[in-house]
């Protein structure tokens, strides 16, 4: 059984490989990878160029009417007078400086956590909490995609008269889209240390404060965290591709109701005070309060809120991942085979 | 299109099929209705009966895709639906299903693959015996109905089955195609392999299968060779010097079925090979046989008088 199933995996592999959309979902995964460590590593380079940058609201501004603009801490720090910004009260002035001293004490800190985030081995948590959302996303599209293309073609007929069985062909596809996730995380920080390791070459010195440091272990940790988060999703899409027999209702749904959930929670939470511990027991939250908790890569704007603790979180995204898996099980078990759905 | 080479190994069941009750419902209508079916080993199996018979859904059951609502049904003895048991099969059921981002040879890999039976050779042979060796590179989607169905029969091939179960096989095909799929039925259904063909044309039935069984609203109504079955009810074209007087005496004979008459004279329905009983009981009461031809029933006439329908519409004749 296992070796037929590892054989199925084999295959699977053998046929997702050709298709575009695999290498176009990845190419996403990198890109985001990618913006999280340039885009860390130009607000490094801003904060050290500024200083840190105060925004001065329209109100504030002697030509009231103008847009709010920003102004460097650097440069209200200089005694400049060139430095000094001319359309400011004195008074508003004064005000801004010495927010600007106040920052400035924290200032080699901020540096410090600036840099971690685009240097190994800080990178990764930063690059695995930008990707972690759009993972989710990438494998609600890839799951319905390679499940769904059996019931759409009508090719689920012509495996299973190979004598594959129901449960070795599910099972064998969605490890080979468990690990694919995985191997797609683990390719992603590939680039990612590339990246980082270049950003730092052009960084320069490393600011020397008493923040605390990240390590290899919170990067592990992260990454874990990101691929289980994942799990949740896959069964989720899955459950629904089974359901609907159909590709396109699985993308659906896996895609809209990540945001669904998010609008949800806002109108409901804000009408019904009793919704918070209904919210508490829904999927995307958990995966934010999980990937949140401690060591984990937070993001997603299912993270707004006080969200469930890890443990919490844990038991639902269990209970999830195992009821809609067996829901998919059954459902392929138990359902006759029709011919092409072309959905 | 060239043969196939290798010969399956014999296994002591005689009946590589055998079907207990089988039923499949659907809410309140009957798809397949008690069908107790035997295929023998060996030759060209034709399974027959109009759009909406239970062909399909028989196969369906058989081949572990539809979950019979009752009844058993075995292949080589064991359990149809058993995943060991299939891997000894060959379908191509209703329209041939493959990848269409895949090459037809790639496609036949996978499915070489996840059967785990064959050889990588085998491919390029079976796409050679199907006449595809050309177009193997080309994407599935670029095929033609033709070359699809083809793809289909080379895809049921692999592994070299024991048992090749063929839905409409020659649909798409042009009319060599047609003339070619035939000559590879043949050739597929001797050495002691068996090939569950299901058509709705019958000439081409008639052509290449040994044995059938004829299926009509979900049961079973008439099995045996084709022989036996056209022969069930032999006609003989009568004509007398006194068609009249030679009816009486006919129907004194208690072995004729059935005696009509016709524009052409008399239409004896009786065993052809006792024509001479007849001949000498007309002689034996002065009559004497002008015109004695025997009627030779094709297959479709026959299945349009046990199922009352068109094998293609599926729809009552008029």
């Amino acid at each position: 059984m296992t070796l037929g199933i590892i054989n199925l995996g084999r295959w699977e592999w053998f046929k997702l490989r050709k298709r575009w959309m695999l290498w176009i979902l990845l190419v996403f995964a990198i890109l985001f990878g990618q913006l999280a460590v340039w885009g860390g590593f130009f607000s490094y380079q801003n904060l050290q160029r500024t200083g840190g940058e105060l925004t001065v609201p329209a109100t504030l501004q002697q030509n009231q009417g103008r847009v709010p603009r920003t102004v460097a801490c650097n440069d209200l720090l200089s005694g400049d007078p060139a430095k000094q910004p001319a359309d400011l009260d004195p008074q508003v002035l004064g005000g801004l400086t010495a927010q600007c001293r106040q920052q400035a004490t924290t200032l080699p800190e901020r540096l410090a956590r600036a840099y971690q985030g685009f240097t190994l081995p800080g990178s990764f948590s930063s690059a695995l909490s930008v990707v972690q959302t759009l993972a989710l996303i990438l494998i609600a599209i890839l799951t319905a995609s390679a499940i769904g293309i059996d019931y759409g073609s009508g090719t689920l007929r012509s495996v299973l008269t190979k004598g594959t069985g129901r449960w070795p062909y599910l099972t064998a596809k969605l490890l080979t889209l468990g690990l694919l996730a995985a191997l797609g995380l683990i390719v992603v920080l590939a680039t990612v240390t590339i990246s980082s390791t270049i950003a730092a070459a052009y960084a320069g010195a490393v600011p020397v404060s008493s923040a605390g440091e990240r390590t290899w272990s919170d990067a592990g940790t992260a990454l874990g965290k990101a691929w289980l988060s994942v799990l949740p999703y896959l069964a989720l899409t899955t459950f629904v591709t089974v359901l609907a027999r159909s590709s396109a209702a699985g993308m659906a749904i896996g895609l809209g109701y990540y945001f669904l959930e998010q609008i949800l929670i806002a109108l409901l939470s804000g009408l019904f005070s009793w919704f918070t511990n209904v919210a508490d027991f829904l999927l995307v939250r958990n995966i934010s309060a999980f990937t949140q908790a401690s060591g984990g890569t937070g993001g997603g704007f299912g993270a707004a809120g006080a969200l469930p603790d890890a443990t919490h979180a844990i038991i639902v995204l269990s209970v999830y991942t195992l009821a809609l898996g067996a829901g998919a099980f059954w459902l392929f078990e138990r359902r006759d085979v029709q011919g092409a759905t072309a959905g | 299109m060239t043969s196939t080479a290798t010969v399956p190994a014999e296994t002591p069941a005689e009946h590589v099929i055998e079907t207990e009750l089988l039923t499949k419902k659907y809410g309140e209508v009957i798809a397949v209705d008690q069908l107790s079916l035997r295929v023998p080993r060996g030759g060209v199996f034709g399974f027959l009966g109009p759009n909406g018979s239970g062909k399909t859904t028989t196969m369906g059951m058989l081949l572990g895709l539809v979950h019979p609502t009752s009844g058993e049904a075995r292949i080589f003895g064991d359990p149809a639906r058993h995943p060991a048991t299939l891997r000894r099969v060959g379908a191509m059921v209703e329209s041939p299903t493959f990848y269409p981002y895949l090459t037809g040879r790639a496609n036949l890999q996978y499915f070489q693959g996840i059967s785990q039976h064959g050889s990588p050779e085998e491919v390029d042979r079976l796409l050679d015996v199907v006449d595809l060796s050309k177009r193997g590179s080309s994407k599935f989607a670029t095929y033609s109905l033709g070359m699809k169905q083809r793809l289909g029969i080379a895809c049921a091939l692999l592994g070299d089955p024991e048992l090749v179960f063929l839905d409409e096989p020659t649909n798409g095909l042009d009319p060599a195609g047609v003339v070619e799929v035939r000559e590879l039925i043949r050739q597929l259904g001797t050495g002691g392999r068996t090939v569950v063909l299901s058509s709705h044309l019958l000439a081409e039935t008639e052509l290449v299968c040994d044995n059938v069984a004829v299926l009509s609203r979900g049961r079973l109504i008439a099995q045996g060779t084709i022989e036996q079955l056209l022969r069930q009810h032999d006609e003989l074209r009568l004509r007398t010097t006194d068609d009249v007087q030679a009816r009486t005496t006919l129907k004194t004979l208690g072995w004729i079925e059935r005696i009509t008459d016709s524009d052409e004279g008399l239409l004896v329905t009786a065993p052809q090979d006792r024509a001479w009983e007849i001949t000498r009981a007309l002689a034996q009461t002065g009559i004497y046989v002008n015109e004695l031809v025997p009627l030779h029933r094709s297959l479709e006439e026959f299945f349009m008088e046990i199922t009352g329908t068109d094998p293609t519409t599926g729809k009552e004749k008029a």
